[in-house]
């Protein structure tokens, strides 16, 4: 068995792991964008890839790791990928998700020439203006200041809490992720090997704190 | 949700067209490719075949013929780059991940980077033809409606070959993009844009017959002889173009299933 995962709607799971342990890869199997080796994947209801346009309808993503695209204003840049989403007023969408994670005055400034963190939280906004069902992130606070990386949380947590939306998201960030999420799945070698709360997961391996279960797996995977 | 042809979201297309728009208004050099290239092929080409005309040897007009060269080269050109590129430029702003996790479909974008290479190719033409009429007194527009289906196979040949390139960079990575240029003027060399096939080496000559874009070329030499339409020979181009077209599309479609199977998509990460 490799990766068997089921996300309820409204929950919010961490998919843990240390480098090379196969997050990134599930969450783009789980985006249709990587086939898998076997098995079958049920994203809202629609089964990938056949009906990956359908499925992607009622799903937002965003990787802190990705740059935005060059030559567009942020306010362009939202109102390309509303258009994407099928969104009636994506110009209007795109200045909520903005206010959402305090960032209005970013809509006239070059997408390229933004910081890093500023990056980080428009591409949040991309990722949440069409109120998805399932929110994937990929290490969305990396690298990013205290400051960014708390009002990041602060405007996922405002979604989630105020749609329900179910969240999926890979973190290095244990306390965050303890923070924000109702269950953690850990992978290691592309397998699941453990499944559950923090405190469960933790007790499960013996060990003090999800920080200690990370680095123990994280050992063995060199 | 907006209205669908043919099972494609106008909306989606819509936002491609506009993402490129926005990528062409503001990146100086893309405006290279449709003012100022078409302008210099027209200078260079023209001012050959002027001064073969000025020979007194030839027995038809350089010129004339270097010019309808240089258009229709162009629209192979415009047509090719401009789909190749629309797509590059997603794997050159590292974006393909952000696009391709959206609802879009592949021949959704596809359409968008088409439409904005329709208008690319007639700025592309529009210059070429301008470039013509005021450095050359010679006006392309005396070919007339002959130039159209002509026009239209070129298209086609140049969205091909943009599919193939695709395919390329999809299961090679941006070491392929080379392609997108060099594959081009292999095209453009073999299909005798600027001389009868009859004046390529004997052993390219069977190559060179093989291609729609020679038969399209030839007809448009024809027409600038005084003669009607060679349909034969534009018939011939199409049957090509059909080949052409699906082999493309076959082309396209599995290196899309090996970029999903391998994982490829890391590579923009």
């Amino acid at each position: 068995m490799g990766v068997d995962l089921r996300v309820e709607g409204g929950e919010r799971v961490a998919l843990l792991g240390a480098n090379g342990a196969g997050k990134t890869t599930t969450l783009m199997m789980l985006l249709g964008v990587i086939t898998p080796d076997a098995g079958t994947i049920e994203m809202l209801g629609h089964l990938l890839p056949h009906e990956r346009s359908t499925a992607m309808l009622g799903v937002g993503f965003a990787a802190g790791y990705l740059p935005l695209p060059d030559k567009l204003k942020v306010r362009e840049l939202l109102g390309v990928y509303g258009r994407l989403y099928g969104l009636p007023d994506p110009d209007d969408a795109g200045d909520r998700a903005l206010r959402r994670f305090g960032i209005s005055p970013l809509a006239t400034q070059m997408a390229s020439e933004l910081s890093s963190g500023q990056r980080t939280l428009v591409g949040l906004a991309k990722a949440t203006m069409h109120h998805p069902r399932l929110l994937v992130l990929d290490e969305p606070t990396a690298s990013l200041d205290p400051d960014v990386a708390l009002r990041a949380r602060a405007g996922i947590e405002s979604l989630c809490e105020a749609d329900g939306t179910a969240l999926l998201v890979t973190s290095h960030n244990m306390t965050e992720v303890e923070r924000i999420c109702h269950r953690v799945v850990f992978l290691s070698h592309g397998k699941v090997v453990a499944d559950g709360t923090a405190a469960d997961v933790a007790a499960q391996f013996g060990r003090p704190s999800l920080e200690d279960v990370f680095l123990h797996l994280a050992s063995e995977e060199l | 949700m907006s209205a669908t042809t043919l099972g494609l979201n106008h909306q989606r297309i819509g936002a491609v067209v506009r993402r490129q728009a926005y990528v062409q208004r503001r990146g100086w050099h893309r405006w290279f490719d449709v003012a100022v290239w078409p302008v210099v092929d027209t200078v260079i080409w023209g001012s050959i075949g002027l001064y073969v005309d000025q020979q007194g040897g030839a027995a038809r007009s350089g010129a004339a013929y270097m010019l309808v060269g240089i258009l229709l080269m162009h629209v192979l050109y415009q047509s090719n780059i401009a789909v190749a590129t629309g797509f590059m430029e997603e794997t050159w702003s590292r974006n393909l991940i952000n696009v391709a996790t959206t609802p879009i479909r592949e021949v959704e974008y596809l359409a968008g980077i088409i439409i904005v290479g329709l208008v690319k190719l007639a700025a592309g033409l529009g210059m070429v033809t301008l470039a013509a009429w005021t450095l050359y007194s010679f006006n392309l527009l005396e070919i007339g409606w002959a130039a159209v289906p002509i026009i239209g196979v070129l298209m086609l040949v140049g969205w091909c070959m943009a599919l193939y390139v695709i395919g390329l960079v999809l299961r090679f990575g941006t070491g392929a993009e080379i392609l997108a240029w060099g594959v081009l003027f292999i095209v453009i060399a073999l299909s005798g844009a600027f001389y009868p096939i009859d004046a390529l080496p004997d052993l390219l000559q069977p190559v060179s017959r093989s291609l729609p874009s020679t038969h399209a070329f030839e007809a448009a030499r024809t027409v600038l002889d005084g003669h009607p339409l060679p349909w034969d020979r534009l018939g011939w181009a199409m049957v090509g173009l059909a080949v052409f077209a699906a082999l493309g599309v076959g082309f396209i479609s599995r290196m899309m299933r090996v970029f999903r199977d391998r994982g490829y998509i890391s590579r923009y990460s």
